[in-house]
């Protein structure tokens, strides 16, 4: 029964997959150019105005953060845009509804692609960033792929919900600007959270993303590694189990009226 | 599933009965289960509906449907825009949840089994819903994957039904690439990869030309040879006359006429037709063919008179001096229209 499902998932998984292939270069390509560009523009240009943050160079301070954010974007603009067009315009799902996939295999299977579509991108960002000699220890690259699903499928999973509630595409823009956007600039990806008022400290760390980035950071710093994923990690998985709960109920409702 | 065929063969179990008294052995029992295999009749149906029911929100779009779809027969559901066909097969492969009702597919609950009931059937959709990020084997060969065709076959599957479906030459194109009538046999080939027993055709050739239609007709003749049982929307009456043993015509939600295409017509259009031109004063026309309370029903293509027999209306004409353009035997589409009338279409 739960192996069926499994199987049915990873069928559309590999259906994304083979589409996402088809234009491999235009899709890979952000994940090299991304950090190039903000290596250069954030972390040489803006950097030289910044002084040394707790010993550390400004980039330094900045690509483990840009790092976790690229797998946000990744997450929710699949499951928000994506999702909405496969679903509405493309009608992909009406007919693999009529075959022995469910509800259920759909949206594990786009979790399942959206996880690692974003383990993959933080990945490849950190592979970038390795190359600038942005890692204390090169092994700890291989640990960012987790931290790329444990990012990923909660924010997926906020996109997915979004996709439930717009009338139509253009209202994800507000989603964006309301709820991405805050995200991607009050989680301590760009400054020290402590240097902000006790109120904003309090409202990032109770968001998924801070608890990303401060996973990414000791990965990067090489920092206590097992200390800190012990208290960040649960907090992730706590928010993927019950956003991942919401979207289903909400899909489950949408796709089978 | 053999006590449920027993079941229902009362005629078979007397026969039986009659056997044992003339004490013959168990072998009897085989008989007996060939007889109902060979008639089928008495089997339990592939479908079996009660009194199902469908809302969204306040509105309700069936509203106590009751009818059974037997093993290897092609059933029609016919009705005007907005009746509820679609939604009706929703419920039965289980996209969509019944409100109220029982209904049984290959004796399980879609609400309970869909799963198990959608590996046994295969649906032809009324939006071709194409995965247009994918050619046409691609799409094929993920779909086969869908409803479990081994990793090995599915090539070879895919390959076999593009064949019956004369769209072999268009293996690795884009579905973009597709004329309508090729998209429309590609999903045809989309539903009858998983081998099923039950194939949904929902509106198969809306909006084809004849040929294409010609060559469905073709096809679903060969499914139904091959023993499958068929479940057809179409607003072809000529369609449902030609592919369907019995039909349901549905309006607004509810069964209003069921039987063979000969018995609806026998019942609610008997006889013979005429059609007279449109743009013509009809009303000595109407007036004559009322006085003889023969059915008239005018429309803007024109006045159709129903009469019992072809002299008849062979009299009407010379009597008004008019030529009809059509004279032809009653058909399904003159029940339709009587029974869901013409101005029900217009605002559907
Ligand atoms: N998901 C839905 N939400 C609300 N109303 C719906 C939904 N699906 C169908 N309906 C309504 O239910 C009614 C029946 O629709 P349905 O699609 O079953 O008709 P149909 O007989 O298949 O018509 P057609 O011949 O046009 O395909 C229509 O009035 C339609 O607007
Ligand atoms: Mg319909």
């Amino acid at each position: 029964m739960l192996n069926e499902t499994l199987k049915l998932s990873w069928h559309i998984v590999r259906r994304n997959w083979w589409v996402y292939r088809k234009d491999f270069l235009a899709n890979i390509s952000p994940t090299v150019t991304d950090p190039a560009f903000m290596i250069c523009s954030l972390g040489l240009g803006l950097g030289s105005y910044v002084s040394e943050m707790h010993d550390r160079t400004y980039l330094q301070f900045l690509a483990p953060g840009l790092a976790v954010g690229t797998a946000m974007f990744t997450a929710f603009f699949e499951t928000s845009y994506g999702f909405y067009i496969r679903m509405t315009y493309e009608s992909v799902f009406k007919a693999m509804l009529a075959t022995p996939i469910g509800v259920r295999e759909v949206i594990l299977g786009e979790f399942i692609w959206v996880a690692l579509k974003s383990a993959l991108m933080v990945f490849g960002v950190s592979v970038v960033f390795l190359l600038f000699g942005q890692f204390q220890n090169p092994l700890n690259l291989l640990l960012t792929p987790v931290v790329g699903i444990l990012v990923g499928v909660p924010i997926g999973a906020v996109g997915l919900i979004a996709t439930c509630y717009v009338r139509n595409i253009n209202q994800f823009q507000t989603v964006y600007s309301f709820i991405i956007s805050p995200l991607y600039f009050f989680s301590g990806i760009f400054f020290p959270l402590t240097q902000m008022p006790e109120v904003v400290q309090l409202f990032a760390k109770v968001l998924p993303l801070y608890h990303g980035v401060v996973l990414c950071q000791s990965l990067y710093w090489n920092e206590n590694i097992a200390a800190v994923w012990l208290v960040h990690v649960p907090v992730l998985l706590a928010y993927s189990a019950a956003l991942l709960l919401w979207a289903y109920y909400k899909v489950l409702s949408k796709l089978q009226a | 599933m053999q006590g449920s065929r027993r079941a229902h063969a009362p005629p078979l179990r007397s026969f039986r009965q009659i056997v044992e008294q003339l004490s013959y052995s168990e072998a009897v029992l085989d008989i007996e289960l060939g007889l109902c295999l060979i008639y089928g009749m008495h089997s339990s149906p592939v479908v079996s509906i009660e009194q199902i029911r469908k809302s969204f929100g306040l509105f309700e779009a069936v509203r106590g449907v009751s009818c059974r779809i037997e093993a290897g027969e092609c059933f029609g559901l016919l009705g005007p825009n907005g009746a509820g066909k679609s939604t009706l097969i929703n419920m039965i492969y289980g996209a969509s949840r019944r409100t109220s009702g029982k209904l049984e597919v290959f004796g399980m609950d879609p609400n309970v089994s869909s799963r198990a009931i959608k590996a046994r059937l295969g649906v032809v959709t009324q939006e071709n819903a194409l995965d247009e990020g994918l050619t046409v084997r691609e799409n094929m060969e993920l779909y086969a994957a869908f409803v479990g065709v081994p990793a090995r076959e599915r090539k070879q599957r895919v390959r076999d039904l593009l064949g019956f479906m004369n769209l072999a030459h268009k293996e690795n194109e884009p579905i973009q690439t597709l004329s309508g009538g090729m998209q429309r046999r590609l999903v045809f080939v989309r539903a009858l990869l998983g081998k099923p027993e039950l194939v949904i055709l929902d509106e198969p050739t809306t909006g084809l030309d004849p040929a294409v239609r010609h060559l469905l007709w073709g096809k679903v003749n060969q499914l139904k040879a091959e023993g499958k049982t068929i479940l057809l929307t179409t607003h072809y009456m000529h369609e449902a006359e030609v592919l369907c043993d019995r039909l349901v015509i549905m309006n607004k939600g509810e069964v209003i006429a069921s039987g063979t295409p000969k018995d609806l017509r026998e019942a609610h259009a008997s006889g013979y037709v005429a059609v007279f031109e449109t743009g013509e004063d009809f009303a000595a026309l109407r007036t004559g063919a009322g006085s003889r309370s023969y059915q008239v029903l005018e429309d803007s293509s024109g006045l159709y008179v129903r009469a019992p027999r072809l002299e008849d209306l062979l009299d009407l004409q010379k009597e008004h001096g008019r030529q009809a353009l059509q004279l032809r035997p009653s058909n399904l589409e003159d029940v339709f229209l009587k029974l869901t009338g013409p101005e029900l279409n217009v605002d559907a």
